[in-house]
């Protein structure tokens, strides 16, 4: 392609092509009329529509951050950040962090015999229901637990329907995992509260021999109208309390404090709860005044007042 | 900062004035001799280093380049002279391997390009040379009375090949239709509505170019044979079409 030079300037040359183009190049000591063959063209200034590609391109871009950031915040939000924990006690002590979905994103021993049960585990990812199991597994191994063993779920959740769904699943699917190889007490507690979860059926195997007799509280099936386990008040001293507890995450709220009715005769007393708001001091029968009545001290006749071995508060009944 | 808002509007002026944009390149001449010296390693002798030259385009493309968006102008045009220069530079290494014609031959002081046998004319390329110089300054000057300069043209060149055909087809037009031709000399004034309705081509491509479709009608009124023949290409497309 021959060139033939139109104008020079200092900066440039222009040129006309063959095919009738007008061309801007470096002017290499060029003179009018002269014909090229190899100039220096100057490149095209960059054209506008250079620009609104570049301005499709990073809107693209932007967009596309945005939708980003979105997904991944969402994705964090759901699957990386903790929503909720269940605190598994069996001796070892073990806090699990869940996501929404309810996956492990972190494990963690809260006490020492915790780590040792976590060491060289890795549930991160893993479906909660998994984690207990296998970590249950673990504990069977390392004879944390045993047959008629117990183990706590505590589980921390923002909201109560959560809590109740985590309890309930939690417990069939442990003791569907754990059935017909050992038997344990499975304990549902909203960590805020210390609330337990009302067993909604037993949790015990079909073959009953974890359904003692000594633990009504823990393996029967409650009055499912009730949230907390029913208070089946001691008939006999055979039974004992061990369950009807009135401290922790057991506490029925009803205090056992007054022993039952049966055992000894209420004493007359004017302090504490017991009294019946008769004093008896101005009765008159009384070993100090000078109006004390024959009956000295030398034949004791228990009427003092002082020991009351027999003291039926009454001593009306010795005038 | 007040010295850079001088050379910005000196640029902005420059984009709309060639003359502007000549005396500006004159201002920054040594400007544009050092940024090549760095490139260089070495002064760059004036009408003696190509790289001089494609400094001098390089900075003529920035004042075409530039907007106050892009920063300091002076940075900007250094960075298009460097790119410009290693552009160059790359293209030139293909021929790294081939002697010089201005390479001495042997003992005496002749240069390669000496001994070579000179088949071309001097005298007849200097009379050739002379009459396309006439050629086009006469169309300089007729282009003036349009208001039109080769710069503009320059500027004003359709760059994508279906533009370019496009006109043509439009020139074709009007080579057939000399009284077109005629109109255009004696009105000074571009008779697009009929080149659009003869040839079929858009109004609009011959309104955005039509600075260029100035120059190519004139070029094909009376006389230039010489650009003409140069322009031999023109006619071939659009004859193969």
């Amino acid at each position: 392609m021959s060139y033939l030079v139109m104008e020079c300037h200092p900066g440039y040359a222009v040129l006309l092509d063959e095919e009738g183009r007008f061309l801007k190049a470096a002017n290499l000591r060029y003179e009018i009329g002269q014909t090229v063959y190899d100039p220096v063209l100057m490149k095209d200034t960059p054209e506008k529509q250079r620009h609104t590609i570049r301005w499709i391109s990073s809107g693209i871009a932007a967009i596309a951050a945005c939708f980003l950031l979105l997904f991944g915040f969402s994705y964090y939000q759901n699957y990386m950040r903790p929503y909720s924990s269940i605190y598994l006690t069996i001796n070892p002590e073990v806090r699990m962090d869940l996501n929404r979905q309810g996956t492990v994103v972190e494990l963690t021993g809260t006490n020492e015999d915790g780590e040792t049960l976590l060491e060289g585990y890795d549930g991160k990812g893993k479906d909660k229901v998994t984690v207990v199991d296998e970590l249950l597994d673990r504990a069977i191994e390392m004879g944390f637990l045993s047959d008629g063993g117990r183990v706590s779920f505590s589980v921390d959740s923002p909201d109560e329907t959560l809590f109740q769904e985590y309890g309930t699943e939690l417990r069939t699917k442990v003791t569907e995992h754990l059935d017909g190889r050992i038997t344990i007490t499975i304990e549902i507690v909203d960590y805020k509260n210390g609330q337990s979860q009302e067993e909604p059926e037993s949790s015990s195997s079909p073959n009953s021999s974890q359904t003692d007799t000594s633990q009504p509280e823990s393996v029967s099936p409650s009055p499912p109208e009730s949230s907390q386990p029913a208070v089946i008040p001691p008939t006999s001293s055979s039974t004992t309390d061990y369950n009807d507890t009135d401290y922790g995450p057991n506490n029925d709220g009803v205090t056992d404090y007054t022993p039952p009715a049966s055992s000894t005769p209420p004493v007359d007393t004017d302090y504490g709860s017991g009294s019946d708001g008769v004093t008896d001091y101005t009765d008159g029968n009384t070993d100090y005044d000078p109006s004390n009545d024959s009956d000295d001290d030398s034949d004791n006749d228990g009427d003092s007042g002082y020991d009351g071995d027999d003291n039926d508060g009454d001593d009306a009944d010795d005038d | 900062m007040n010295e850079e808002h001088k050379i910005v509007q000196h640029v902005y002026a420059a984009k709309e004035d060639i003359q502007a944009a000549d005396r500006l390149i004159g201002t920054y001449m040594p400007f544009i001799k050092m940024e090549t010296a760095k490139f260089l390693k070495r002064p760059p002798i004036e009408g003696h280093d190509d790289e001089l030259s494609i400094a001098m385009i390089a900075f003529h493309e920035a004042i075409g380049g530039y907007s106050r968006t892009r920063g300091a102008f002076l940075k900007y045009a250094a960075m298009l002279i460097r790119n410009r220069l290693i552009d160059y530079s790359r293209r030139e290494q293909r021929h790294s391997r081939v002697i010089s014609l201005d390479a001495p031959a042997g003992e005496d002081d002749i240069t390669l390009g000496d001994t070579l046998a000179d088949e071309r004319d001097p005298y007849e390329e200097t009379s050739v040379r002379d009459a396309t110089r006439a050629e086009i300054e006469e169309l300089t000057r007729q282009m003036q009375e349009f208001g039109v300069s080769l710069s503009d043209v320059a500027d004003n060149c359709p760059k994508q090949q279906r533009t370019l055909d496009a006109c043509r087809k439009a020139l074709q037009y009007a080579k057939e239709n000399p009284e077109l031709l005629d109109v255009l000399l004696q009105t000074k004034k571009l008779p697009i509505g009929q080149l659009t309705a003869g040839s079929g081509v858009e109004r609009k491509t011959l309104e955005r170019h039509r600075k260029y479709m100035v120059a190519l009608l004139l070029i094909y009124t009376n006389g230039y044979e010489i650009i003409r023949g140069h322009l031999k290409q023109v006619m071939k497309g659009v004859a193969a079409r």
